[in-house]
């Protein structure tokens, strides 16, 4: 890859002698890669400074603008593009909702209205994406594109601190694969940062309400006792909920659970319900109709964050090919219009009510964050079902996630802080089970969701035919109850079985997560009496997998049928 | 997660949604049993795989808490060492350990869950029995009364070296008297007598064993040399006993004294965030022993195996 593309040009401009010699300082900073802003911030010793760029702005639109030779995301520079601009089909953005994702997700499908150009062939594989310059489109990917924008707000905190930088906390969706996890690592590496760690959003502002917490004890003005809050995250990409509890500066996490909807969601629907035909409206990509695309995108923008106040908006926009859009939506055509949204959201602050064995009466606080977390609906949905009159008032909706990162960046690094305000903890849960194929198409978890992390599991399973010597251990992510729904993260076999007749031999799978969320499988065959010394264990860090990983599983049964395959030990076998 | 990103291109996600996790939850709980009980059987990884079974005796002394503590108990304990141990503030080598206590947490969690609802009951809960320590009765109550006020100094016979010289009782009658069982002198009322005659006694006593002491002491060291019935053990032990040095025994007293209200008054047990029990470190320990272990069990598996294929 074209890694050396991405050096970074302010090191050599400012004093750059000078840090060659001195070590990296002990710091790390926090970034919120929003799908539509983002924010950076560090710990400047005593407490979490944001850093604004050279327009004084602390949160900043994610775009990549492929104009001229060099593309730029226009963080540190004069003047901004407006949207306008963005909108003209030379800027990538949304990267977060595209990084990671194959051109069979929904998600990609529903990215196609958007100006810049999306290719999918439907077969499992990274879409294809292209920015118009000088009248081309020119391809790219998500990573590189988010790798790109993250250089230059590396190099606005290089700036700001006015020393290189290595480390970041970045927040994550929680909704993300561990196979977004690695492009999201990509992304970071091509920009010249090491990832400390990656954090879910909610979980980061869980932190935040940790510290905040024990501010309150320290001043004698809250109680030491346990204290539990959700926290809904919804931005512009994907919705989040958790639930922490809090006590003593650590931040037990709960539950937590995510899906990809988001503001952008809610646009694209009012979108169609606008222009019915949007999809075949959006399918040429010629210049006047993304341009026409461009402002009809804007006005409803506009028109979404003034039903956030008011009860009704006009929208008023002339597109190029005679085609006019003028019309007043009003709060319950929106609502309406949105049912699906609103719906899902709720479905998940229940369930997430439910993995933590909580009801809405031991809730103490519910924390909002996220933009849309100004819509109305939203805000009556989640109070109402966690039966609250007031969400939590002490945290910035837009900065809550930025500033958690930055406080983790701190604690993992060992930072402590005389005051005692980095005293903190959190103590995360995996969002997702991890699990094998077993039993045929069965997907056997091993650790399940909301478990605490670090945590490591055994399960010994056993051949599923007579004189199998060697099986196939495929890891799998998800929730579904057949491996065919979940992500498959990467396999590998374990050979040596001593031939016996099936169901008898023992092979054990131990999955590991340590305190970085990094997954190691290691996986061999147990001798029956502890006789004969055990063949040496694999061990595999996961995933292994890049994309197109839907063909992996079906090349894997297609190859070898059921000759590798595991089985579960039957219950009263074991001990 | 299920319904963001499966390969299957599923228009109705949102539809798909409520179904799934209805259906999920049901099941989540019933192949988790079967799984939940061969990790506890085979919980350790391979590389201890000899260890026997974790008892929950040994998950509450990971978490250093007794057996009949309460899940708040528990969760404050976690919470307290998990600050300790966390790789994210103790690094890397915290990891083994973090392990061993998620997993104490967990168990003892869900044991707490079937205890609370009815369930078994039987799994270690109440069988534990907290050591009584000295003083453990103490009532808080003094011996002698009070003629008038409460006054900052009350006076105080140290029995163990009265002679039972009889000169204080004769001096000031009201104050002091005489328990003619153990032949010693007692303060039966504070301030009896005038305050002449009380220090007429004092300075009368032969042994200097009429002490002065603060008033908030004084309930304590007049317990404390009462005595107290001694354990017996067959025909050895057995009688009575009281400290040698009370004074000594009352401050010892006073500060355990003191360290249990403040538990009881500080729930998030800061006071004793840094102490570690010896279980705890045995455990921790035995956390570092595992992870070395592995290393050496790897090596020599990649001996073996080298060996294995020199052979052949």
């Amino acid at each position: 890859m074209a890694e050396q593309f991405y050096t970074v040009a302010s090191d050599s401009e400012t004093t750059g002698e000078d840090k060659a010699q001195t070590p990296l300082p002990n710091l790390a900073i926090g970034i919120d890669i929003g799908t539509s802003k983002c924010s950076v911030a560090v710990w400047n010793g005593t407490q979490v400074e944001l850093l604004r760029n050279t327009r004084n702005q602390k949160l900043m639109r994610s775009y990549v603008m492929f104009k001229d030779d060099l593309p730029s995301g226009g963080v540190s520079e004069e003047t901004a593009h407006d949207e306008k601009d963005i909108l003209s089909g030379s800027a990538i953005f949304n990267m977060k909702r595209l990084i990671g994702r194959m051109d069979t997700d929904q998600v990609v499908h529903a990215s196609k209205t958007l100006p810049f150009l999306i290719q999918t062939l439907d077969i499992g594989v990274r879409p294809f994406i292209a920015a118009l310059v000088n009248n081309v489109w020119r391809a790219t990917t998500p990573e590189e594109v988010l790798a790109i924008f993250l250089l230059e707000l590396k190099g606005m905190a290089e700036m700001h601190l006015k020393c290189p930088i290595r480390n970041a906390v970045l927040t994550i969706p929680v909704s993300f694969s561990r196979f977004q996890h690695t492009r999201i690592e990509r992304a970071c590496a091509m920009a010249g940062l090491h990832v400390l760690r990656l954090m879910p959003e909610p979980t980061s502002v869980a932190l935040l309400y940790a510290q905040q917490q024990q501010q309150l004890l320290h001043e004698n003005m809250g109680s030491g006792c346990e204290k539990v809050a959700l926290i809904f995250n919804m931005g512009a990409g994907y919705c989040d909920v958790a639930v922490t509890a809090t006590a003593g500066g650590v931040s037990q996490i709960k539950a937590l659970l995510g899906c990809p909807v988001g503001g952008e969601d809610i646009l694209q629907n009012v979108l169609r319900h606008l222009l019915p035909n949007l999809d075949s409206f959006c399918a040429d990509h010629s210049i006047e109709k993304i341009k026409s695309m461009g402002l009809l995108r804007i006005a409803t923008q506009d028109a979404i964050h003034k039903l956030s106040r008011g009860q009704n908006v006009h929208i008023n926009v002339d597109l190029a090919d005679g085609t006019k859009v003028s019309r007043t939506l009003d709060q319950p055509e929106f609502e309406k219009v949105n049912e699906m949204v609103f719906e899902q959201c709720e479905n998940l602050i229940k369930q997430c009510l439910l993995d933590a064995k909580l009801t809405a009466e031991d809730i103490n606080d519910v924390i909002l964050v996220g933009g849309c977390s100004n819509i109305p609906r939203i805000r009556s949905l989640v109070l109402g079902l966690c039966k609250k009159e007031e969400p939590y008032k002490d945290i910035e909706p837009l900065e809550a996630a930025v500033h958690g990162a930055a406080l983790e960046g701190a604690i993992a690094l060992g930072i402590s802080d005389p005051s005692g305000s980095l005293d903190l903890l959190t103590i995360q849960a995996t969002p997702l089970s991890l699990g094998i194929r077993a039993d045929g198409d069965t997907f056997v978890p091993i650790i399940h969701r909301n478990t605490a992390i670090p945590a490591r599991k055994e399960v010994v399973f056993t051949t599923s035919q007579d004189n199998q010597t060697e099986a196939l251990i495929a890891v799998y992510e998800g929730e579904g109850m057949s491996v065919v729904e979940n992500h498959l993260l990467g396999f590998f076999k374990v050979t040596g079985i001593p031939p016996a007749s099936k169901g008898t031999a023992e092979i054990s799978v131990c999955m590991d997560i340590d305190a970085a969320n990094v997954l190691r499988v290691l996986a061999g065959v147990l001798m029956p009496g502890g006789k004969r010394a055990l063949p040496p264990f694999i061990e595999v860090r996961m995933p292994t997998l890049d994309h197109g990983h839907g063909w992996c599983g079906q090349a894997l049964v297609k190859l070898y049928g059921t000759a590798l395959d595991l089985a579960t030990i039957p219950k009263k076998m074991q001990r | 997660m299920l319904y963001c990103s499966t390969t299957s291109i599923h228009p109705s996600i949102l539809k798909t949604l409520t179904p799934h996790h209805n259906q999920l939850n049901p099941s989540k709980s019933k192949p988790s049993k079967s799984l939940r009980q061969e990790i506890t059987t085979r919980i350790k990884c391979f590389n201890s795989r000899i260890q026997k079974k974790s008892e929950p005796r040994d998950y509450y002394e990971v978490l250093g808490v007794s057996t009949d503590s309460t899940s708040q108990q528990i969760k404050e304990a976690y919470r307290r060492l998990q600050k300790q141990h966390h790789p994210d503030i103790a690094g890397d080598r915290g990891h083994e350990y973090t392990l061993l206590l998620n997993e104490a947490y967990s168990a003892l969690m869900r044991e707490d869950f079937r205890r609370k609802y009815g369930g078994g009951g039987g799994g270690g809960g109440g069988g534990g029995k907290r050591r009584e320590g000295f003083g453990s009765n103490f009532s808080g109550m003094g011996y002698s009364s009070w003629n008038g006020p409460v006054r900052p100094q009350a006076l105080f016979v140290d029995e163990n070296r009265c002679i039972g010289c009889r000169e204080c009782a004769h001096n000031a009658s009201e104050t002091f008297m005489m328990d003619e069982d153990l032949g010693c002198a007692r303060v039966r009322v504070q301030f009896g007598d005038s305050e002449k005659k009380i220090e007429v006694s004092v300075d009368s006593c032969p042994m200097n064993c009429i002490h002065w002491v603060e008033s908030e002491e004084l309930p304590l060291l007049e317990f404390l040399i009462r005595p107290q019935p001694k354990e017996a053990h067959g025909v050895f032990g057995g009688g009575w006993e009281r400290p040698a040095d009370v004074f000594a025994a009352a401050k010892y007293l006073q500060k355990q004294l003191k360290q249990q209200q403040e538990q009881k008054q500080s729930p998030t047990g800061q006071a004793h965030a840094e102490v570690e029990t010896p279980a705890q470190a045995e455990a921790r320990y035995q956390a570092g022993l595992k992870l070395q272990w592995r290393q050496f069990h790897e090596m020599w598996g990649w001996i073996t195996g080298l060996l294995g294929r020199e052979t052949s």
